[in-house]
């Protein structure tokens, strides 16, 4: 009977563990940090990272916590659909920077710092940090 | 009569405890915001601010030891510059654990969007109330408006605190990676004018985000 009990409440004890998990404890994973600058700054331009639409820049700027991997900057084309601009390197605890020229149709990403396009099946530029 | 602690009820009996503190915890959230005011969100921003403030005077310390340390380190021996190469990468780790605080869609930047628009649609209301009589509406007309300058003030001010750990964090990073390229070509001396220089940037880097820090006011009810 004993250990019936002590089963069941360590599996309750489980249970309430796994919905305070759910109910907004966040899952800490490696991080790093993507600058985006807009030129000219006051501009309009709907962009998203990693499919999640940015808020509108503040004075052209905007540092973003990112988990570690590559992410995708895009922005809106014709009828919405996303055109992505580069891919963006995040590495733990390092940020990558990143200008995004509006001026051009589409616009277009000047990295900081870039792998050369050795890899003839990468179209799109690879900002790193 | 049944005894609490046999049979069937000795199972269920702790079950009901834990299912009450279950309950307990998904509740507790909604609970809380149901207490919330008008005034809650500038007050939570205000807060978030203070502690930035104190989380800001630890790094500042860690700031000021790393320079130290890795301005203390000799040109001999290989060990020295792992140590500083450690050095810096607590430093960048400890930059970033600041930069996730302030970054945009970070804790205090979506407190301060919620206090600044919580002000902004209480002065809407405001001009639209005709419960109170023309001098008691300009005084809480007047008081709203200087909170939400208040507001607006600290997260323009946050902003520039924002770029100034990236412009530390990606100073941090430029220069271990130059280090490191270095030590793969063995050139020593350059390595240690290196870091005697990072030193030295750190330092001014250092001496700006504490005044700008300091200079953040935070909106008071």
């Amino acid at each position: 009977m004993g250990s019936r009990r002590g089963s069941s409440v360590a599996q309750l004890l489980m249970a309430v563990v796994g919905a305070v998990s759910l109910a907004g404890c966040p899952f800490i994973e490696d991080a790093g940090y993507v600058e985006i600058k807009l030129a000219p700054a006051e501009t309009a331009t709907a962009l998203y990272l990693n499919s999640r639409r940015l808020k509108r820049l503040n004075k052209g700027t905007a540092v973003l916590r990112e988990n570690v991997g590559t992410a995708e900057l895009a922005t809106e084309g014709n009828q919405g659909r996303l055109i992505v601009l580069c891919d963006i390197e995040v590495r733990k605890d390092r940020i990558t920077a990143v200008t995004i020229s509006v001026l051009d149709r589409p616009p277009r990403c000047q990295c900081q710092n870039s792998i050369s396009n050795t890899d003839a099946a990468r179209v799109r530029p690879y900002c790193v940090g | 009569m049944k005894s609490f602690r046999s049979g069937k009820t000795a199972i269920r009996r702790p079950s009901v405890i834990v299912g009450g503190m279950l309950l307990f915890l998904l509740l507790a959230a909604p609970v809380r915001s149901a207490e919330t005011d008008a005034i809650t969100p500038v007050e939570d921003f205000s807060r978030e601010l203070d502690k930035l403030k104190k989380s800001f005077d630890d790094l500042g310390k860690k700031i000021d030891g790393s320079a130290k340390m890795i301005d203390g380190l000799s040109a001999e021996g290989a060990s020295d510059v792992d140590k500083a190469k450690k050095e810096i990468e607590d430093l960048r780790a400890a930059v970033s654990s600041l930069l996730a605080v302030v970054a945009d869609g970070g804790t205090l930047d979506k407190l301060g969007d919620t206090a600044l628009s919580r002000a902004r649609d209480k002065l809407k209301e405001l001009e639209r109330d005709n419960r109170f009589k023309q001098e008691e509406k300009d005084f809480l007309i007047e008081q709203w408006r200087r909170l939400r300058d208040d507001t607006d003030r600290a997260t323009q001010e946050l902003g520039s605190a924002r770029s100034r750990f990236a412009e530390l964090l990606r100073m941090l990073q430029a220069n271990e990676d130059f280090i490191d390229e270095l030590v793969q070509i063995r050139q020593a001396q350059k390595v240690i004018d290196v870091i005697h220089q990072l030193t030295r940037e750190i330092r001014g880097t250092s001496d700006q985000l504490q005044r700008l820090i300091n200079g953040i006011k935070s909106p008071r009810a």
